[in-house]
């Protein structure tokens, strides 16, 4: 069966929507914007864009090759699609975990986190490497049960067409019976934040109930506004160094580091290092807790005046 | 041939859109301007970026552009401020550092980062002479 890319058809409603924010953003919140971030922000997207175009074939055979070994035939049926759509967002939750926990995934996802905006532009913001990091691996079990591969393709579209919505700021919370199942603008924006509580959280695609299965769930909190980004900002809209810069990263360590450290370079959690020298997730959440314990004053006031305050004209 | 013209302007047309959108955003004036606005508001800035940075010492440039700290470690920091957000870094030994009457400019030598000029006025001289010192 041949089916339509629904991506293709989305795209015009991802348009329309980010105009609509950005007049929200010039009456509410210029600073939810900034044009050359926005511009970065895009351009990742036309990347992937051409990413796609580049390599999607060859995923597509990948994935024929892969469904040989289905252990069942799975029908057109609309049950089929349900199952197959759950399930492929399991398998995304896989995915995204894992794309923030093995260092070797993680340097391409960094791209979509790279911004310290959050806003529907930064949906976009989207890794030109997926296909090297062989993120689609992800899919095989669906493929593996006997899903045909058109299905299990066109549910991952859908899947990524609705995680467009939810990258603002324009939206507060939704219904407390929404926010109960599916992901919302307020769980990703912890997602994206750095604030030592938000780190590695709420990985979910579209059903927030992987979350609070597997324990990574956490709410967002009025007096913890996130800081969006990743721990060690880039400081730069240099869109390829945006792109390679954990790439790079990945080849100087692993060229430096004794052998029995390389592996772990390219496979351990972001900022992990075999002397100790550097952070990870895990060790800046226990110091914040030990900062916390000892100057919470500090940290109280630090969550009351946000950083990026608005002023009249300077000097 | 047919696929690779289609495709040339699937993407062409993308290109556009991308353009317009960026234009659109600085056409209506988003952005904004955010600046350092006192030596408070950097130890806020340091301490949640480095995640507990207790500055003991902070010199803020002259348009609120940047600003340097130092901890009782002797530990610096250099917030910058990227687009209209800010960026802080731990600063290195292998730094480079420039004095000129009262600008002190700070290369980190990273990639991705370009030089950074702060306007320190008097106290310019005397982070130049921190700077020297800087804890491996």
């Amino acid at each position: 069966m041949i089916l339509p890319d629904p991506i293709s058809y989305a795209v015009p409603g991802f348009v329309v929507l980010i105009i609509a924010e950005m007049l929200w953003a010039r009456r509410k919140a210029p600073l939810a914007y900034e044009p050359q971030d926005t511009l970065t922000s895009l351009m990742f997207g036309l990347g992937n864009q051409a990413a796609g175009l580049l390599f999607g074939a060859l995923i597509w055979q990948i994935s024929l090759w892969v469904y040989q070994w289905h252990l069942f035939d799975v029908q057109w049926t609309w049950w089929a699609w349900g199952l197959c759509f759950v399930l492929d967002d399991l398998m995304y939750y896989a995915f995204h975990r894992s794309a923030h926990r093995v260092r070797w995934f993680w340097a391409s996802h960094v791209n979509h986190h790279s911004s310290q905006h959050y806003n529907l532009s930064t949906a976009l913001r989207q890794t030109w490497t997926g296909f090297f990091a062989a993120s689609f691996i992800f899919r095989f079990p669906l493929l593996i049960i006997g899903f045909p591969p058109a299905m299990v393709v066109f549910v991952g579209a859908l899947n990524l067409i609705y995680q467009f919505w939810i990258h603002t700021e324009a939206i507060g919370r939704m219904p407390r019976w929404f926010e109960a199942v599916m992901n919302t603008p307020s769980h990703h924006r912890v997602h994206h934040a750095v604030n030592p509580g938000y780190l590695d959280k709420n990985y979910a695609g579209v059903f927030i109930i992987w979350d609070r299965m597997f324990g990574t769930f956490t709410p967002e909190r009025d007096e913890d506004r996130p800081r969006y980004g990743i721990v060690r900002q880039l400081g730069s809209f240099n869109l390829i160094w945006g792109v390679f810069h954990e790439w790079v990263g990945i080849v100087r360590d692993v060229w430096s580091a004794p052998w029995r450290a390389k592996l772990g370079y390219l496979f351990a959690p972001p900022g992990w290092s075999h002397d100790g020298s550097r952070e990870s997730s895990d060790t800046i959440k226990a110091r914040w807790a030990e900062v916390h314990a000892e100057r919470p004053v500090l940290q109280s006031v630090a969550n009351l005046q946000h950083s990026n305050t608005e002023l009249p004209p300077g000097p | 041939m047919a696929g690779g013209l289609a495709i040339a302007a699937q993407l062409g047309a993308s290109l556009v859109a991308v353009l317009a959108l960026a234009g659109l955003a600085r056409r209506l004036g988003l952005g904004g301007d955010v600046r350092i606005q006192s030596q408070d508001h950097a130890r806020q800035i340091a301490f949640e970026a480095l995640y507990g940075f207790a500055a003991v010492d902070v010199t803020v440039d002259r348009a609120g552009h940047s600003a340097l700290l130092k901890d009782a470690q002797n530990h610096h920091s250099l917030i910058t401020k990227v687009g209209n957000r800010f960026v802080t870094h731990r600063l290195a030994s292998h730094l480079s550092a420039y004095l000129d009457q009262q600008f002190l400019t700070i290369d980190l030598d990273e990639p991705g980062t370009e030089p950074v000029t702060l306007n320190l006025g008097e106290d310019a001289q005397r982070w130049a002479s921190g700077l020297r010192y800087l804890p491996l």
